[in-house]
């Protein structure tokens, strides 16, 4: 399936645009500020190493991914903000969330998408970073950043297990 | 008693200074590094700080993110010293571990400063695994190929882990490696040997988020010597060319004295006659300059003009006795030039040669450029060009003055034109005396009237001719009782007969020859002259006929015919004998004293003066000289 590779290469651009578009004194800030102990996208229930990610199905990776994009479509934007000129991230969630949508339909079998009804909680998203206060932007900015790194990162890992199990042939051999 | 104990506590203390540190709790260790090799499991290395003279231990403590739960090292050993190896239980990707190495002694503990990691950060994966490099052919020129595989832990299958390789390579004896990326394919492609040299080359590895692997083991190869096809066309072209430029080398070191001249020609010394280099050097240019100078030019004297070639009226003699006047091209000479041009009357022609221009000049040329005039030699034309405007104008007095004074000047050109020379005529040579005597005797008959103004002298003039004709002096020329009716062929200038035409009307006019004129050829004198004497009967010589003769006078020349037979005009002063049937009028002078005109066609009546036939474009003259004024035929009727 082509599709999943494109979004593969999606994602990977998304996060190497990202990563490339933060300056020095953010990676600096990065790489020494605590992470933050929770993310937004914490509750979303996503296998945490290669064991769990083998035994998970396609469609389970693609729903996971699909909502982890979901997240971020909204506080993306804020993601904008900062010392330097960001590159649009939104219309690209935006972009690979609906490709995976399709990708998702593409595979349904008449299997139940949403196992966990869990997608579709959007509240704690909106109201957890408003509920931050200004003299912490610029630390809160950091968190976020770290935050959305960690999440693209993990849609990406799983598209591209999800692309390797789909079509083999694609960059998978040894 | 107190300073034995003293001594003994200061000996103690000393003692257990000397034998080593004291005991202290450990200092505090720190974490180096944490490294995950295919983001399954991860080591964390830590460095102890000083033990504090006790033995100490260590451990290491983490905790996971959102968690307070306290986990330690689950192994010490794997990884070696002073490490902590978790293994892929333990591993949570994407999950914040919080690790702190405490080292414990005897005396107390300490703590390391706490890390925070993500396993998904700290990826490094081993070095790529069974590198081959293999030399290969392309076209006849040699690449390598190196061919590697992943570590083996790294699962790129799955794509749970991508991976990102680099190789370089190096020849032997360089320093500089060169590098090529690969990208994530496991093969590479090397061009540009070098022929013979031996490479090094290493690959290595990096997951997409991650550190850089190690370097793999070197891999040696050698190219086959290929460059000795290549090197013996350059050395055969190498060889050739150098003897092609020895050669050219010889050639020009054999032409060089050619090519010095070519290139340097010499430089040619002044070339300008008479011209002294020393007198250069002295610097006197005065004498430079003089010495220049050619003796001889510019000609200081002028020469004779008499000297000069004058062409004047040919005339020969027709059936013996006719004399064709021949007029020559050259009559057109300059009639009135100016005193300048005294020398070369006859050679300015084309400036007088316009009819309007001799008119001009002709009525410049009155009584104060008499003289002037006289000076002109060239009298044929100027007879013929005054004969032409005493048919316009009257001018013809001034004229036949200068006419009459260029006799009196003893010139013998005083009639060119109608004097024509007469080479033909060679058997009666005129000498100078005659003809001079003739001049003389024109001018006399002239003169005598040039008190008379107007068209008086014209007639006067015609008269001469009278005069000159009847004073012949070459009897065989002369023949009474046929007059000769000499055929004056002027072209066109000699058109005495615009004499009487104009005459006519006005002024005095002299009595006309009303007998039977004949014109007689006088003479020709040695410069070609011809001289014209009008026969007069009864008039006798000429000395004594001052007289016009009665009767007709044919004192004009019409013109000459094509035969070159000088016609004259009979001017007929009163009674017309002359049964000419036309008459043609002169347009100009309007009086046509019932000259004859004979046209052509017309055969000549007994006139003596037979002309030829007139053409019809007599008119029209080749120099145009002839006016309307037609050509008549003398008759001696």
């Amino acid at each position: 399936c082509p599709l999943i590779q494109h979004l593969h290469l999606l994602a990977q651009r998304l996060f190497s645009d990202f990563e490339s578009s933060l300056q020095t004194e953010e990676q600096r800030q990065l790489n020494k500020i605590f992470l933050q102990d929770f993310c937004n996208s914490d509750y979303i229930i996503s296998p945490i190493d290669k064991h769990e990610t083998q035994r998970s199905s396609v469609l389970k990776l693609l729903s996971i991914s699909y909502r982890l994009v979901e997240s971020w479509e909204f506080p993306s934007r804020s993601l904008s903000g900062g010392s330097a000129p960001r590159i649009q991230i939104s219309p690209k969630l935006s972009e690979l969330k609906t490709g995976i949508l399709l990708l998702i339909k593409a595979n349904q079998d008449g299997a139940d998408l949403f196992p966990d009804s869990s997608a579709l909680q959007l509240a704690p998203y909106g109201n957890y970073y408003q509920s931050l206060g200004a003299d912490e932007s610029l630390r809160r900015t950091y968190e976020l950043l770290a935050c959305f790194k960690k999440d693209m990162h993990k849609v990406e890992t799983y598209l591209t297990v999800a692309k390797c199990r789909l079509s083999p042939e694609a960059n998978c051999t040894l | 008693m107190m300073r034995k104990v003293i001594l003994l506590l200061l000996l103690l203390c000393f003692t257990a200074h000397t034998r080593g540190k004291l005991h202290s709790p450990p200092a505090k260790p720190g974490l180096t590094s944490c490294r995950s090799p295919e983001k399954e499991t991860f080591t964390c290395w830590w460095k102890p700080g000083s033990d504090g003279g006790l033995p100490t231990t260590h451990a290491l403590y983490y905790r996971k993110e959102s968690s307070e739960t306290v986990y330690e090292c689950p192994d010490y050993h794997t990884a070696g010293e002073n490490s902590c190896f978790f293994n892929k239980n333990d591993t949570s990707i994407w999950v914040n571990y919080n690790i702190t190495v405490v080292a414990t002694n005897a005396l107390g503990r300490a703590f390391s400063d706490p890390v925070e990691i993500d396993v998904v950060y700290i990826v490094k994966p081993n070095p790529p695994e069974k590198v081959t490099v293999t030399v290969m052919e392309d076209k006849g020129w040699p690449f390598l190929r190196v061919s590697w595989e992943p570590p083996h832990k790294a699962d790129t299958r799955s794509g749970w882990i991508t991976l990102i390789y680099e190789l370089r390579v190096k020849l032997e004896e360089e320093i500089d490696w060169e590098m090529h990326l690969a990208g994530q394919q496991k093969m590479f492609n090397i061009f540009s040997l070098r022929s013979g040299g031996k490479y090094l080359v290493e690959v290595r590895c990096k997951p997409d988020h991650g550190f850089w692997s190690e370097w793999s083991s070197t891999s040696y190869i050698k190219v086959p010597d290929y460059f000795h096809r290549e090197k013996s066309t350059w050395i055969l072209i190498t060889v050739f060319s150098t003897f092609t430029f020895l050669i050219l080398m010889w050639l020009l070191h054999m032409n060089r004295h050619n090519l010095k001249h070519c290139i340097l020609p010499p430089v040619p010394g002044p070339k300008i006659k008479g011209f002294d280099k020393q007198l250069l050097k002295n610097g006197k240019s005065n004498q430079i300059f003089s010495a220049l100078v050619v003796p001889d030019f510019p000609p200081a004297t002028s020469s004779n003009y008499e000297d000069f070639q004058v062409e004047y009226l040919e005339v020969y003699v027709r059936r013996e006795q006719e004399l064709v006047l021949e007029e020559s091209k050259d009559l057109h000479n300059s009639c009135l030039k100016s005193e300048s041009s005294t020398s070369d009357c006859d050679s300015g022609r084309g400036s007088c040669d316009s009819h309007t221009l001799l008119m001009a000049k002709c009525r410049e040329a009155k009584e104060g450029e008499r003289q002037t005039d006289r000076e002109c030699s060239p009298m044929r034309t100027e007879a013929q060009r005054r004969l032409k405007d005493w048919e316009e104008e009257a001018l013809n007095y001034a004229h036949a003055g200068i006419v009459s004074l260029e006799m009196s000047s003893g010139r013998v050109k005083t009639w060119p034109s109608v004097f024509s020379p007469l080479p033909r005529y060679s058997s009666s040579p005129l000498d100078q005396q005659s003809s001079l005597q003739m001049a003389k005797q024109l001018s006399l008959s002239t003169s005598s009237y040039l008190t008379q103004p107007g068209h008086s002298t014209k007639e006067a003039l015609g008269q001469s001719y009278w005069d000159l004709c009847l004073s012949s002096k070459q009897p065989h020329l002369l023949n009474p009782p046929t007059p000769v009716c000499r055929e004056l062929q002027a072209h066109s200038d000699v058109n005495i007969s615009s004499i009487g035409h104009k005459r006519a009307p006005a002024g005095p006019r002299s009595p006309a020859l009303h007998t039977t004129e004949y014109v007689e050829v006088q003479r020709v004198d040695n410069k070609d002259t011809l001289l014209l004497q009008p026969v007069v009967q009864g008039c006798g010589r000429m000395g004594g006929c001052f007289q016009m003769p009665h009767g007709e006078v044919y004192s004009k020349v019409k013109g000459v015919d094509s035969d070159n037979v000088l016609l004259l005009q009979r001017e007929g002063m009163g009674e017309d004998r002359c049964p000419c049937v036309e008459q043609e009028t002169n347009e100009v002078t309007g009086s046509c004293h019932k000259s004859c005109t004979v046209s052509t066609t017309q055969k000549p009546s007994g006139c003596i003066y037979t002309a030829v036939p007139v053409r019809d474009e007599m008119a029209t003259m080749a120099n145009g000289y002839v006016d309307t004024a037609t050509m008549c035929t003398l008759h001696t009727c």
